[in-house]
């Protein structure tokens, strides 16, 4: 008879510490026309985003909640607080200008360390405010603006960001995009010139420390002709026993001929609920790739979206997640074929554990329009014990005859035969499994930088501490 | 006349896709139609007033089969002898004419160790218009096996609902196989529950959408008996203005150890005005199983092209030989001759067209 998995709880004190909310700014639980009026006001908004503001929360009420996915009955909107400044919170360029206990928090993470080893700028918020932002002078000198999205609103980029601020994904697209149309603050504006190419990556990383908080940070990067741009996300909390929201937005532009590789890391702690949106639009001859690690939260409804709009457009998605105990994470990708000879390719991994429910969800669009278009779809779930659930929903909707579609999925188990041929060499099971789970992952370690993916492997090794059977 | 939601995905996504179901509007209300029926000695037949079993899903659903059980027609009762391989199929031929309003019903069981085949084909003049339905429930006892063959080839005006559930015991095996030819609109809905311990579901489709048509499909195979086992095979062609929606559910209920599932679907698509919609669906609640599911949507390999066409092949020939050649791949698994001469005589109507 097979011995059934054993799961200890995860040890997440890397990621799990926290500070006091003393003298931290806040408006009310809730969500009302107060509230946001209020936001707006902190925020020192133009008028026109307070009326988009006002405009959206209106959406918001419109707008069931999705009635196809995990439950978000925990969620309540009533005491949720969308807004917390830190105290003493202004944006600089100096960690030694930081407020000491959110230093400590970044530090903790390891930010400034990667900052001075890898990045070429970092943006870092806490709550709902950046409270850091800079970007390394030779890549400021190439053209580069990378800066906080408030800041930008007011300045030179204001039109900019007027003409392209939540276009990709508008409010009406879904019950929590309106809620960020109503409530976002903070987040980044990158915009990369023409045929430049930014070498190392820039980095954001969100961190929300307040109980019962919703993060509602918006990220605008608009990649020129030919430029190229990596960027990377980063998200961390710490758990508490009441519902956290994060209800980012991500809106990229990426131009004639460009590339923009996004990758994400994303490891919020299990007591929140992860409705992030993110989409791209990609013109002619250019290209996304999306690296996406989901680890963390009590629920994610996460699918990063790929409007291939120019011809020859293109988009890669590659992704792992992993749902433990106490998480039902729900993700994927949609891609939309919209202009000929366009193409996309979709690799994912999906790793459920101790009960966790993970679910891969996927939609690959090809209109009238995109004649010549190809896609590739495949996806990889394994189920580590009995008690856990995984689940994959593709959808295909092809409009033209001129379209080379494949799709393949496949769901099984770690052989028996493979554990034991690696105990046969010496290793523990336990290494044994997390070595399989690692190398089932690889295929976004792989993508990311060095030390990324060093994290990410820490995070599965983590994740499959105490897991015999 | 009231509006019926039927091939409903057991797993619903995005509302914008308009995958998760099919609303029919308007559904109107049929009465009995008339069916000839040829029975092996070895079936015993009678008309029944309501199915025999109970609690049965079915692949259009709750409502569709509420509307058959709520109609007041008679249920073509079929049950083969136990221990029996029959020898002749159970033949069941509809012939649909002028206006249509009809609806039929059976429900075919076979006992422990007997096998049987049930040909079923529903044809219909070419002026034929109007609305037909079928319910078909089964029921497979242990080491017994059901082929169950379903031919459509109905005028462009007949909207078509042909739905089928049943269960499967102990080592049963269930053998669906459908050819759509035709049709306005064509429904296809099938729930089989792999209850029993080693049980089987093999289902074939080949389809040929053309004109206006359109075919609609919810297959689900739910495993829940042990090292039960799923195949599901479509295969097709879209021509014209063809529009399909193909919903395949493999659904590994916990405690199905040592259960594999398998489904790939193979789309051929011949005009630019086509429609396809594809949702193949893995659900999965137990770790000791294999489940794999695959798609092929579009023109045809620019190798196989290429080969043909270097053998003397115009495209447009090479195109038209391999539409066929997916519906005769269907077509070879059926033992009866009758219906594959009827096949092979709607395919030879439809390369004139």
């Amino acid at each position: 008879m097979k011995e059934k998995a054993v799961v200890a709880d995860i040890d997440r004190s890397m990621y799990d510490f926290r500070y006091e909310e003393k003298d931290a700014y806040k408006v009310d639980e809730g969500l009302t026309p107060e509230i946001v009026e209020q936001i707006s006001k902190e925020k020192n908004d133009p008028k026109w985003m307070h009326d988009f503001r006002l405009k959206s929360l209106e959406t918001y009420h419109q707008i069931q909640v999705p009635q196809w996915g995990p439950s978000i009955e925990g969620l309540d909107m009533d005491h949720i607080v969308t807004y917390v400044r830190p105290k003493d919170n202004k944006m600089v360029k100096d960690w030694e200008d930081v407020p000491t206990d959110i230093k400590d928090t970044f530090e903790k993470l390891g930010i400034p360390q990667a900052e001075r080893k890898s990045l070429a700028g970092v943006g870092a918020q806490y709550d709902s405010e950046l409270v850091y932002h800079n970007v390394k002078d030779e890549v400021a000198a190439q053209g580069v603006i990378y800066t906080d999205l408030e800041s930008a609103m007011h300045g030179e980029y204001a039109d900019m960001i007027q003409k392209h601020f939540m276009k990709l994904v508008p409010p009406s697209d879904h019950k929590f995009a309106a809620l960020h149309g109503a409530v976002w603050s903070g987040g980044s504006f990158v915009y990369v010139p023409k045929g430049v190419h930014v070498e190392i990556p820039l980095q954001s990383y969100f961190r929300l420390n307040a109980k019962g908080a919703g993060q509602f940070e918006h990220t605008l990067i608009i990649v020129d002709e030919g430029a190229y741009l990596h960027f990377i996300e980063g998200c961390s909390a710490p758990k508490y026993n009441v519902a956290n929201l994060h209800a980012g937005c991500v809106e990229l532009f990426v131009g004639k001929n460009a590339t923009l590789r996004y990758s994400t890391i994303e490891n919020w702690s299990k007591n929140m609920y992860n409705l992030n949106t993110k989409r791209a639009r990609v013109e002619e001859g250019g290209k996304v790739e999306w690296i996406s690690g989901s680890f963390g939260s009590h629920v994610s409804y996460l699918y990063p979206m790929s409007v291939l709009a120019g011809k020859g457009s293109r988009s890669e998605f590659t992704g792992v997640t992993f749902a433990g105990a106490g998480q039902n994470l729900d993700t994927g990708c949609k891609v939309i074929h919209n202009a000929p000879d366009t193409s996309s390719y979709v690799n994912t991994r999906s790793i459920s554990k101790g009960g966790g429910i993970s679910t891969f969800r996927s939609s690959v669009v090809v209109t009238d329009k995109a004649k010549g278009a190809k896609s590739s779809v495949s996806c990889e779930s394994l189920m580590l014990d009995d008690i856990s659930r995984s689940d994959t929903i593709p959808a295909m909707d092809i409009r033209t005859d001129d379209a080379d579609i494949g799709h393949e999925a496949k769901i099984g188990r770690i052989s028996d035969e493979v554990v034991f041929y690696l105990m046969s060499r010496g290793m523990s099971e336990e290494d044994a499994r997390a070595l399989i789970v690692s190398g089932f992952a690889d295929n976004v370690s792989k993508e990311l930088p060095l030390e990324y993916a060093v994290e990410m492997n820490n995070l599965i090794r983590l994740e499959m501490k105490g897991s015999i059977g | 006349m009231n509006s019926m939601i039927v091939n409903t995905l057991p797993s619903p996504t995005w509302n914008w896709l308009h995958m998760n179901e099919q609303t029919i509007e308007d559904f109107p209300k049929l009465e009995e139609g008339a069916v000839l029926i040829e029975v092996p000695q070895e079936v015993e037949a009678e008309a029944k007033e309501a199915f025999t079993t109970s609690n049965v899903k079915t692949g259009m659903g709750e409502e569709f089969l509420n509307m058959i059980e709520n109609s007041g027609i008679d249920i073509d009762y079929f049950e083969a002898k136990g221990d029996t391989r029959v020898s002749e199929p159970l033949r069941v031929e509809i012939e649909y004419q002028d206006q249509v309003n009809a609806v039929n019903a059976a429900e075919i069981l076979v006992p422990e160790g007997s096998h049987l085949v049930c040909v079923m084909n529903f044809t219909s003049d070419d002026k034929a218009c109007g609305n037909a339905a079928m319910e078909t429930l089964y029921h497979v006892a242990k080491n017994a096996s059901l082929t169950l063959i379903q031919v459509t080839s109905l005028s462009d005006e007949v909207n078509f609902f042909n739905d089928i559930g049943g269960e499967c015991d102990e080592k049963g095996e269930f053998s669906l196989i459908q050819v759509v030819l035709g049709g306005k609109k064509t429904y296809l809905g099938s729930h089989t529950a792999l209850s029993g311990y080693k049980s089987r579901l093999s289902t074939d489709l080949a389809y040929l959408v053309k004109g206006n048509s359109g075919l609609d499909v919810n297959y689900v195979a739910s495993h829940t008996g042990k090292k039960t086992g799923c195949d599901i095979r479509a295969n097709g062609v879209l021509r014209d203005h063809g529009q399909k929606m193909f919903r395949g559910t493999i659904d590994f209920v916990k405690g199905c150890a040592g259960a594999v599932g398998s489904e790939v679907e193979d789309v051929l698509l011949m005009d630019e005005t086509v429609s396809n919609q594809t949702i193949p669906v893995i659900l999965c609640a137990e770790e000791d199983v294999e489940g794999t599911h695959g798609a092929t949507i579009g023109k045809l390999p620019e190798d196989l092209m290429f080969y043909l066409k270097s053998r003397g092949m115009s495209e447009k020939a090479i195109y038209e030989m391999m539409a066929i050649a997916r519906i005769e791949a269907v077509a070879d698994k059926i033992t009866d001759e009758k219906t594959r001469t009827l096949i092979a005589n709607r395919l030879g109507k439809a390369e004139e067209v």
